[in-house]
């Protein structure tokens, strides 16, 4: 659960709508409390302007008086905004609690805390103050109001309380909401999952439903099934080798075994025991030489690189191996021609293996006569060799397996001693083993097989 | 020849005993790591066959408790055919090494090469019964008749001459004569020695060039042991 993606996905959403609505919430706030200032301010301002008017356009007859009747007035219509009056003469003196807002106003303080109401409470005032010279009959008088902070103070608790409240909900609701998404998002991936478990090594042939997947997954889905194909590909190969190997173990085998008995069967001279001897040696060289093929073409798999490289002539090396096989040419009445020349780093004893294999392959599928012609062709990166020989045409599709191990074209599998079918597969190996590929064609009545060899390692 | 085996697979062990003592070696065998680093350390020996795979000590250790005293040639044996292993071995102080399954004959011949070493004077003037070869003029005499042979039959002969009496096998007679040194399945071997055959054995009656079934060739004179 906790490497899941849905649930990832939710605390992500969760997270961003926190960090939404705590900005929003936050900006509202400043805005809000802004707003509640001004208003504060300008019912102060108010306040302050009727006062000073009073004070400088009323008749100065009785002008305390009337004032402070006229103010009681105020008072009793909006008990929320308060009014003071301070001078030296006590008719321009009004207002409860007169001392200590004067001594707020002395210290230079915007606010006040005045005991209010029944019973009284100490609550915050904003006050405000604004000062005449004497004037005529009036002393010189200093008018004060003050609003009453606590309501302002209410308003933006309860929308603090209901920010953080939206916000808590909002959070878990986009974090509900984005798990139920991320669940619906990711159901093509639990069925992706559920279709790759309903393939097993009995159902190899299945594979992932490409055209039920969204564009984001088809990709993998058809990357995965390259891979069972792939897999599926070596597995096949891995069986019917095992089978071929079988098989060609299978027939010395026999031999031996049914030869030994028999020999054992009755009282047998020396003469005859040795002929017994000698034809199981014959068998148990097969058995060796295809062992140690097998051995050999198993270690290029593994990736075994040719060592100890020489810089050689390939035309020389051709030469060479007609040299060896100069005499089997000459039996079957075969000539070869070669043509072009390339250098090229090889393991020696690797690579006229490879020619050797190359070449005994065109003298057996040739008939008598005929001429093996040699290419050899190089660029900058790689060099190639091949052999033509004159032959029956060989299927397109069988082309490239004529590198599979005992594979044969006619498909039915000579015994002959000589050739136990890997001769193909370790031109292939070589080929390998030098960074190169095999290549064969099948044109004009010519068979081509050949291969390549990287010329830097 | 004085050998010692160690080699802790029963069967192995006895076919080589029982080879080697019938080429006239002296052959010790020895079971195990530690019978086997005992022998060698404590006796001398011409040439040590050492198996890598060894209960008690393996082989790689038993090398070296010997290379720290002394230079006896050894070749090891082992049924893995890593490049590694093969390294690892030489790098030890082993002087061939051997993969199975190898043939008897290769064994044989590695053994005479390691002991051979050192004193190879050769003749230059070789003689098989009456069949006469002159490395030096490259001429092969039989019967005061001159034999007409191309340069790759007379560089078969040659190889059979300097060795007559050994079997030879065919890859290596592949390697000594067209230097090719790997396994190869073709019946070169079988063609070229049925031509030379034609020319040095064929008109003079007396076969000096012998074939043995599933091993290889011979060239001895047998004419003295048993007449065919």
């Amino acid at each position: 659960m906790k490497n899941s993606i849905a649930f990832r996905l939710a605390a992500m959403f969760a997270v961003a709508a926190l960090v939404g609505f705590a900005l929003l919430g936050g900006v509202l706030h400043r805005v809000l409390s802004g707003e509640l200032a001004r208003h504060q301010q300008e019912q102060i301002d108010g306040r302050l302007e009727d006062m000073a008017y009073m004070l400088s356009h009323g008749r100065p007859t009785g002008l305390g008086e009337r004032i402070r009747d006229k103010l009681d007035t105020l008072g009793a219509a909006d008990p929320r905004t308060r009014s003071w009056l301070s001078s030296e003469d006590p008719a321009f003196r009004y207002g409860d609690d007169l001392p200590m807002v004067e001594a707020a106003i002395a210290a230079g303080r915007d606010s006040v805390e005045l005991p209010i109401g029944t019973p009284p409470r100490l609550t915050p005032m904003r006050i405000r103050s604004g000062e005449l010279a004497a004037h005529g009959e009036r002393p010189a008088v200093r008018y004060i109001a003050g609003v009453d902070a606590a309501p302002f103070g209410h308003t933006l608790r309860t929308f603090e309380t209901a920010v953080l409240l939206l916000t808590l909900a909002g959070t878990a609701l986009a974090a509900a909401l984005g798990y139920w998404i991320a669940r619906i998002g990711l159901g093509p991936v639990e069925r992706l999952s559920d279709d790759a478990q309903r393939i097993g090594p009995d159902d190899r042939a299945r594979r992932l439903q490409l055209p039920a997947l969204p564009r984001e997954l088809a990709d993998l889905g058809a990357s995965f099934n390259a891979a069972l194909d792939r897999l599926d590909a070596a597995y096949r190969q891995l069986a019917t080798f095992s089978d071929d190997v079988a098989h060609e173990l299978r027939t010395p085998l026999a031999n031996l075994i049914g030869q030994t008995q028999v020999a054992l069967a009755r009282e047998r001279n020396a003469v005859e025991l040795r002929e017994v001897l000698q034809s199981n040696l014959e068998e148990l060289e097969r058995l060796r030489a295809i062992v140690a093929d097998m051995l050999f073409l198993a270690r290029a798999e593994q990736g075994v690189r040719a060592r100890d490289l020489v810089a050689s002539s390939i035309a020389q090396e051709v030469g060479k191996t007609v040299e060896f096989l100069d005499l089997l040419l000459d039996e079957a009445g075969m000539s070869v021609q070669v043509e072009g020349d390339a250098v090229a780093p090889i393991e020696t004893s690797l690579f006229r293996r490879a020619l050797t294999n190359l070449l005994q392959n065109a003298i057996q599928h040739s008939r008598p006569g005929s001429r093996v012609l040699v290419r050899i062709d190089g660029d900058e990166r790689s060099a190639a060799v091949s052999f033509s020989n004159p032959s029956a045409p060989i299927a397109p599709e069988q082309l490239p397996r004529l590198f599979d191990r005992f594979y044969r074209v006619d498909s039915s599998r000579r015994n002959s001693g000589e050739n136990h079918g890997l001769g193909l597969s370790i031109v292939k190996a070589v080929a390998v083993m030098h960074n190169g590929t095999v290549f064969a064609r099948s044109d004009d009545g010519m068979t081509t097989v050949g291969f390549s060899v990287a010329l830097k390692a | 020849m004085k050998v010692l085996i160690v080699e802790d697979e029963r069967k192995t062990a006895d076919y080589l005993y029982q080879g080697l003592t019938e080429q006239g070696c002296t052959v010790d065998l020895a079971f195990d790591g530690i019978d086997g680093q005992h022998l060698a350390l404590h006796y001398d020996f011409d040439v040590i066959v050492l198996d890598v795979m060894l209960p008690g000590l393996d082989g790689f250790t038993v090398l070296k408790s010997l290379r720290s005293v002394k230079n006896t040639p050894v070749i090891m044996l082992t049924a893995r055919d890593g490049v590694a292993d093969r390294v690892r071995g030489l790098q030890d102080g082993a002087d061939d090494y051997l993969v199975k399954p190898f043939s008897f004959l290769e064994l044989l011949a590695r053994l005479q090469a390691l002991t051979r070493r050192g004193r190879s004077q050769e003749t230059t003037l070789l003689r098989v019964g009456d069949l006469r070869v002159d490395l030096l003029s490259r001429k092969a005499i039989r019967q005061e008749q001159r034999i007409d042979l191309t340069a790759k039959e007379f560089a078969l002969l040659a190889v059979l001459a300097r060795r007559q009496g050994e079997i030879l096998s065919k890859t290596v007679i592949a390697e000594l004569v067209w230097d090719m040194n790997f396994d190869s399945n073709t019946n070169v071997v079988e063609v070229a020695i049925k031509r030379l055959r034609a020319k040095i054995d064929a008109p003079f009656g007396q076969s000096l060039l012998h074939t043995i079934r599933g091993m290889g060739y011979v060239l001895e004179d047998r004419s003295a042991t048993e007449p065919e």
